[in-house]
C-alpha cells in the first residue's frame, strides 16, 4: 500500500490532475469577480461584506496553488490549501443541497444565472479531496523545484 | 515553516488579486454591498439588479396584489417546479426553455395577450435564481409597463405559510 501512495508517477498524475483543475476553475473567476462575487452570495453562507474580497483572492489562491502544486513549489502548503478550499467547497455545496438551493456552484464558471445542479460538482470535490489525500501523505518528491 | 509557507501563498494571492482587481476593467469594489434574507416587508434586490431593472417587491406586497387580484403572476421555473408548488392562479412561463425568435409574439400569447398596461409580478425560486429578472427585463423590454420582480420567490411565500397551490405531490 505504501509503495502504492509513493509511487512517483501516481503523484505526479495527480498533482497534474488536481493542479489543472484548479488553475482551469481559478481563470474566468478570475477574468470575471462581479460573476463570482454573484456566485457567492447565491450560497447565503458568507456575510455580505466579504463577498467581493473573496472574490478577489480565492480565485487566485486557486491558480498560485494550482501552479505551485504541479511544479512542487511549497509543495506540503498548497497541498494544504488545496485541502481547506475543497472542505470549505463541500462544506458550502453541502448546505445548498440540504438547503434545496437549485443555484450555480460557481465552481468553473461564475453564475451568469443561479440556476444548474449542486449534486455533480459536489461529487467531483469529493474525488480531488480523495486525491489530495494521497498527495498529503505520498513521500515521492520527484519532479519537483522546491524541497518541501 | 510550513505555516510560513502557508502565509506566504495567501499573501502572493491576496496582492496579485489585488494588484489585477485594480487594473481590470471588470474589477469590482472591496467592499459589496449585499443583502442577505428578506425580512418579508423589504424586497430582495440582487446583486445583478440594474438601474432601469422593474421594481423588486416585497412578500407583503406581493401577497397584497394577490389578495386584490388584477394581478399576473408569472412563475419562471421549470414546469415540473411549477407543477410541484406555485402561487395560486400562477401562470408557468419557463425562463431557460423560451424561444429565441418571435419572442415578443410567444410572451404575448403566452399570457393569453394581456394589455400592456396589466399588471405582471414574475417570481422563481427564491432568491438564488435570477429567471424572474431576466424575465421581466424581456417584458419590459417588449413594452409592458407594469412589471415587478418578487425576488422572493415561491420559497418565501411557501415559508411564510401563504396559499399554496399544488398540481401533483411532490412527496414534500
Amino acid at each position: 500500500m505504501r509503495r502504492i501512495i509513493d509511487n512517483d508517477y501516481l503523484t505526479m498524475f495527480f498533482r497534474l490532475v488536481v493542479g489543472v483543475t484548479f488553475i482551469s476553475a481559478s481563470f474566468y473567476k478570475i477574468i470575471e469577480p462581479g460573476d463570482f462575487a454573484k456566485s457567492i452570495w447565491f450560497y447565503h453562507i458568507v456575510p455580505g461584506s466579504i463577498i467581493n474580497l473573496m472574490a478577489i483572492v480565492l480565485p487566485w489562491l486557486e491558480l498560485v496553488c494550482g501552479v505551485c502544486l504541479i511544479f512542487g513549489i511549497y509543495y506540503r502548503s498548497s497541498v494544504i490549501w488545496i485541502n481547506i478550499m475543497m472542505v470549505v467547497f463541500i462544506i458550502a455545496l453541502t448546505s445548498a443541497l440540504i438547503r434545496g438551493l437549485d443555484i450555480d456552484c460557481g465552481c468553473f464558471k461564475a453564475a451568469k444565472s443561479s440556476n444548474g445542479s449542486t449534486l455533480q460538482p459536489f461529487l467531483l470535490d469529493i474525488g480531488l479531496i480523495i486525491l489530495t489525500i494521497q498527495l498529503w501523505l505520498s513521500q515521492s518528491r520527484k519532479w519537483m523545484l522546491g524541497k518541501s | 515553516m510550513i505555516i510560513r509557507q502557508i502565509i506566504i501563498l495567501l499573501i502572493i494571492s491576496a496582492l496579485l488579486g489585488l494588484l489585477v482587481n485594480t487594473i481590470s476593467p471588470n474589477g469590482i469594489e472591496l467592499l459589496g454591498k449585499y443583502r442577505d434574507i428578506s425580512s418579508g416587508n423589504e424586497p430582495i434586490i440582487p446583486p445583478n439588479a440594474e438601474e432601469g431593472d422593474p421594481s423588486f417587491i416585497a412578500l407583503d406586497l406581493a401577497e397584497l396584489e394577490f389578495n386584490l387580484g388584477e394581478v399576473l403572476f408569472i412563475d419562471c421555473r421549470e414546469f415540473e417546479e411549477f407543477e410541484c408548488g406555485t402561487i395560486p392562479g400562477s401562470i408557468n412561463i419557463p425562463f431557460d426553455y423560451l424561444p429565441y425568435e418571435n419572442l415578443e409574439q410567444y410572451l404575448d400569447s403566452a399570457m393569453g395577450f394581456v394589455s400592456k398596461d396589466y399588471r405582471i409580478i414574475t417570481f422563481c425560486s427564491g432568491d438564488e435564481c435570477d429567471q424572474s429578472l431576466h424575465l421581466a427585463r424581456n417584458l419590459q423590454a417588449f413594452g409592458y409597463k407594469n412589471v415587478s420582480i418578487f425576488f422572493g420567490g415561491s420559497r418565501e411565500w411557501e415559508n411564510y405559510g401563504l396559499e399554496f397551490e399544488r398540481r401533483q405531490d411532490c412527496g414534500e
